[in-house]
């Protein structure tokens, strides 16, 4: 019993992880089809808004992620508005760009704020399992990542605004001459891509160690959950991240988990070859039939 | 081959200094440059399959760690055999070329395109990346090569013959070695672009359909550029692993992956030599303003790669070429 809830706990834990990493880029790469390199950099401004506002002005953890969220958005609002905006549609030369961005942002924290950080604790408890000890905020986190896609989903899809968005990424010129203000469509999405992001920061801030590359433990997961949900990352996202997290977390409780992240990226490999739609790909097409 | 000459004016003089450059400067500035100029090869390798094709490869820096680790490998497995590090080297190469072909074939006929190649390719350097780093124990050995992990190898032989005066690739012999093989790789890759696969790779970039529709196998196409490019990078890899001695996974991590990107979108993908220019000069910059603090020379070179892809899409390196060709006209009329 307590082994089969260590497992799902373990899995928990991954699947929130990748979830959670990803669900910023589902907005900017699965919808916009930007490639934003600067998603781990968005998480890196979110965990540090998060962690410097609670820290000088002595705030309580969720104001100080709330300040950490805003400060997110404003951040990938003034990108899109000088760079960003010039790039849609000229998808690998935006690679090039938030690459950039990602590297001018990374090592400007280095700079300011010096190498590592003086980190949050981890709010909640512990609680006792047999012989294992495991923390709620974690199953916070699985929880929370579920609903947040929920959110996400009816926005996108219920919603006017959703409708307005999807169409536009559809197809720009028509959309704009309905009478759509593609602009300002566009920098919306962005910024609500930004603020999942700044989400994703301020959600981990108290569980890490916070340093200028803390980007970088969440861009590769976050890409490859977004390329193996495919198409409609909405639907794709949740067997996406369930799927890579259960073969890493497999691999690695037999392995290492070195060989457990060369896994998943082989997996990922095989995905795109022979499911290039994904997973939402793959329930379009079972749905269909 | 005239015609060629009174065309490229600024291009052949660019070579008359390279190649006279030895006579007026020390050998540690010239050690610089060789360094310099191995990374030239795997950014023209990208430019081909990037600024002629439209296809962008985060792998290149998995070729390049596959034929520096090949090189090594196979050069101290053969080590007092006199001539062998040529060979390893064309063993190398060959090993490279093969993967290239292996993963070329696993992109383009299985209907991969766009992004996400790169990210199967970023996929292919991560793992490399990863599996090398955990290569530390003693059972991670090819014969007497141990591949020791994060340290990466060490004690390879130099290329080269050790009998004749000259004859080993280091110093002024290394210079020229890559400087002329810079110059063969330039001509051959203005032969290729301007070939019928070439031209075909070419309008590949602009619609694949319709080239496919002419009846043109555009699979076939791409996989011979990406053939190239690959073996382009083995170059860079095994000139890097033959300069400082050494080879490390970290030449195959994300950064590294993004850098020969760097270079050719800031020097301009579609112009070969302005690629091999630029990534001289880009090489140089990093270096020298990591000199003086490298956090900074990462920031700058980010501002390089923003402005450059907002303002100058064309390549700053190649616009620079265009109005100095244009003034040298000017003043001659």
């Amino acid at each position: 019993m307590v082994l089969i809830f260590n497992i799902f706990y373990q899995l928990g834990d991954s699947l929130a992880f990748l979830l959670l990493a990803a669900i910023g880029l589902a907005v900017i790469f699965g919808m916009m089809k930007i490639i934003n390199l600067a998603h781990g950099e968005f998480i890196t401004v979110g965990a540090y808004g998060t962690v410097v506002t609670g820290k000088v002005f002595n705030l309580p953890l969720p104001i100080a992620m709330t300040f950490g969220v805003l400060i997110t958005i404003i951040f990938g609002l003034i990108l899109e508005r000088f760079i960003i905006r010039y790039l849609y549609g000229r998808p690998l030369d935006s690679v090039v760009a938030t690459w950039g961005i990602s590297l001018i942002v990374s090592q400007s924290f280095l700079v300011i704020f010096g190498p590592s950080y003086e980190g949050l604790q981890t709010p909640m408890g512990n609680f006792q399992l047999g012989e294992f000890s495991y923390s709620e905020y974690r199953i916070f986190l699985i929880a929370f990542a579920l609903f947040l896609l929920l959110i996400l989903y009816y926005l996108f899809m219920k919603t006017s605004f959703g409708a307005l968005a999807r169409a536009t990424i559809e197809n720009p010129s028509i959309s704009s001459s309905m009478g759509v203000n593609v602009q300002s469509i566009y920098t919306t999405t962005f910024a609500i891509g930004a603020g999942l992001a700044g989400i994703t920061g301020a959600l981990y801030a108290p569980t890490m160690t916070i340093v200028p590359s803390i980007g970088q433990a969440f861009i590769v997961s976050a890409f490859i959950t977004v390329v193996t949900a495919g198409a409609s990352p909405f639907v794709g996202l949740v067997p996406a991240a369930a799927f890579l997290g259960t073969v890493q977390t497999s691999v690695t409780f037999f392995y290492k988990s070195t060989i457990g992240l060369i896994a998943i990226l082989c997996s990922v490999i095989l995905i795109i070859r022979y499911l290039p739609n994904g997973f939402s790909g793959l329930i379009q097409k079972t749905r269909s039939k | 081959m005239k015609s060629i000459l009174i065309k490229n004016k600024f291009q052949f003089f660019t070579f008359i200094i390279l190649g006279t450059l030895p006579l007026f400067i020390d050998s540690y500035y010239l050690d610089n440059i060789s360094y310099f100029m191995c990374w030239t090869f795997i950014s023209l390798g990208l430019a081909v399959i990037w600024g002629m094709g439209g296809i962008l490869s985060f792998g290149q820096t998995a070729f390049f760690g596959l034929a520096g680790y090949g090189f090594s490998v196979i050069s101290i497995n053969f080590l007092g055999v006199a001539g062998v590090s040529l060979w390893s080297v064309i063993l190398a190469l060959i090993l490279t070329g093969v993967f290239g072909l292996i993963v070329g074939y696993f992109l383009f006929y299985g209907g991969i395109y766009d992004v996400f190649i790169g990210i199967v390719t970023l996929a292919i350097t991560l793992v490399f990346e990863t599996f090398m780093q955990q290569t530390a124990g003693p059972e991670y050995a090819i014969g007497p090569a141990r591949l020791n992990g994060f340290n990466g190898m060490q004690g390879m032989p130099t290329i080269g013959f050790k009998d004749i005066p000259f004859g080993l690739v280091e110093g002024v012999t290394q210079y020229y070695f890559i400087l002329i093989l810079a110059l063969i790789v330039l001509v051959f890759l203005y032969k290729f672009k301007h070939s019928k696969i070439g031209l075909v790779f070419l309008a590949s970039k602009e619609d694949r359909e319709r080239v496919s529709s002419l009846g043109h196998n555009v699979q076939r196409v791409q996989l011979i550029a990406f053939v190239i490019a690959s073996i382009l990078a083995g170059i860079s890899g095994i000139l890097y692993t033959n300069w400082g001695g050494y080879i490390t996974p970290d030449s195959m991590g994300l950064v590294s992956a993004a850098l020969p990107v760097v270079y050719v979108a800031a020097s301009g993908k579609k112009d070969f030599f302005a690629v091999f220019i630029g990534c001289i000069f880009f090489v140089w910059l990093s270096q020298t303003l990591a000199i003086n603090g490298k956090q900074f020379a990462i920031i700058v070179m980010g501002l390089i790669l923003v402005i450059s892809t907002r303002f100058f899409p064309d390549g700053i390196i190649l616009m620079m070429i265009n109005k100095l060709t244009e003034k040298i006209k000017w003043l001659r009329s």
